[in-house]
């Protein structure tokens, strides 16, 4: 009984007194409009870059002029230093980066910089995952839409992307759910986003197990969500087979 | 058959990387002309066939087709693959879409033919192979033989004034080859330009008006079904010959 009343308790101290419960509240909404705007930004630039480098690595270069040929060698290039880059450095650093830095001197709203830091961030890792899915696509595919008299770009937005598309949903589910979580460190730039709102909690009342628990609830539910809807796009996008 | 040329090649040359393809080859090809091409594999007749449409671009020569240069860099050479059906080994029917899409896509999209007109002329096209009831099937759900047959009305939509078929029987069980290769020769009846590389050697024999003959990347020999089966020139041809019949 004593255990049930210091529960209970605690669940008063933590998020009732006080409106506390706000600062989860709160913080929950900074994660999601972090996270979607992020997500979507991710997805633009990740395809953006998987068509650069599928495009650069499919096609038979001789056949452009020494002027295209250069060009696409420069944007490969540089899409390449931007996957290296971003894969191969901190998400914390480059969100540090971002606001102590480049933002430096700007009085900017925090959470757009985090959804440029995190945008940025998840675009290399989708324009693998992309890449991986157009270049799983026979290349049948794309000299039928050509014969046909479809141009390249056509062809990719008719016939490959759609298949790779549906190839790499899973694997883009798990991306999303990755960057939903990995939004947790905004804290770093004090943009108080859900975990943050519960470390400060956790700060007025210093019990730590009340907050933390119910964050941890909060991302658990929204990344089952999360995936039972990637689940459903993945069936729907099955049934042509 | 008349006299006017629908397509003509000039010293066609094709390498990739070292190994050299094609060294060489010219030839024209008639309006209503069936022309079939032989050869062991390996020997380049599939590349010669892709360089026509361009899927393969050639180092050195000339491809004409209807009287223009496609092989000139400022040609829009996908105005003119719209003229120029091709039929794969792979069928390549997009797996993602409807037989019905798959046909009426390139007449929306290029043609700008409205839906219902599209699907019209699908419709009768597909009624013409006897697959009118597979319309609103996916690709999976057809045997391999019924895929070609889509695929061989999916560039006919298209209204082409050539159609090439690169080996449509190969990757088909042997059962199935007979209907595609019916569909072919109605085809050919019908007065279309045909080019096919292929490997049946009674389909060249009862529908080419000409055969050709590719071995290590030249035109070794060429003539008509008669002489090509019943006279054979080079001892090179008479032992491919030897071996395929």
């Amino acid at each position: 009984m004593d255990f049930w009343l210091n529960i209970k308790d605690e669940f008063l101290r933590n998020f009732i007194t006080g409106s506390r419960w706000e600062y989860l509240s709160d913080g929950l909404m900074v994660t999601l409009r972090v996270s979607f705007f992020a997500v979507l930004m991710g997805i633009a630039l990740g395809v953006i870059i998987a068509i650069i480098r599928s495009t650069h690595d499919l096609s038979d270069l001789s056949r452009f002029n020494p002027l295209g040929r250069f060009f696409i060698n420069l944007i490969d290039f540089l899409s390449k230093l931007y996957l290296n880059v971003i894969r191969g450095t901190p998400t914390v650093i480059q969100l540090l980066i971002m606001y102590y830095v480049i933002f430096a001197s700007i009085n900017i709203d925090k959470a757009f910089v985090a959804i440029l830091a995190f945008g940025i961030n998840s675009g290399a890792y989708v324009a693998e995952i992309v890449r991986s899915g157009i270049m799983s696509i026979d290349r049948g595919q794309m000299e039928a839409g050509r014969s046909l008299g479809f141009n390249y770009v056509r062809t990719m937005c008719y016939i490959v992307l759609p298949q790779a598309f549906k190839n790499v949903v899973p694997a883009l589910g798990n991306e999303f759910i990755v960057l939903l979580k990995e939004t947790s460190i905004c804290g770093y730039i004090a943009l108080q986003d859900l975990t943050r709102g519960a470390y400060i909690i956790r700060g007025i009342t210093y019990s730590a197990f009340m907050p933390l628990i119910a964050a941890a609830l909060i991302y658990l539910i929204m990344v089952l969500c999360l995936d039972y809807l990637m689940k459903r796009l993945e069936r729907r996008l099955r049934r042509s087979e | 058959m008349n006299d006017e040329i629908l397509i003509k090649v000039e010293n066609l040359h094709k390498r990739f990387g070292k190994l050299e393809v094609l060294k060489g080859i010219s030839t024209e090809i008639k309006k209503g002309e069936v022309v079939v091409i032989i050869g062991p594999s390996g020997c380049g007749k599939s590349t010669f066939l892709r360089c026509l449409n361009l899927l393969e671009e050639p180092e050195k020569g000339h491809v004409f087709f209807e009287g223009i240069e496609i092989t000139d860099r400022r040609t829009d050479i996908n105005l003119h693959r719209q003229k120029m059906g091709m039929v794969f080994q792979q069928f390549n029917l997009f797996p993602h879409m409807t037989i019905m899409r798959n046909m009426t896509l390139a007449l929306t999209k290029l043609q700008k033919l409205p839906k219902e007109k599209a699907q019209e002329q699908a419709r009768a096209l597909l009624r013409k192979v006897g697959l009118e009831d597979r319309a609103d099937s996916y690709p999976s759900q057809l045997s391999g033989g019924q895929k070609q047959r889509v695929a061989i009305v999916r560039a006919l939509a298209m209204n082409p004034d050539v159609m090439l078929f690169d080996e449509p029987t190969s990757a088909l069980d042997p059962e199935m080859v007979g209907e595609v290769l019916e569909v072919m020769k109605e085809l050919a009846k019908s007065g279309m330009t045909m080019v096919v590389v292929t490997h049946e050697m009674g389909f060249a024999r009862e529908v080419a008006s000409r055969i050709m003959f590719i071995d290590e990347g030249v035109f070794m020999e060429e003539g008509s079904p008669a002489e090509f089966f019943g006279n054979p020139k080079s001892a090179r041809l008479k032992d491919f010959l030897s071996k395929v019949l």
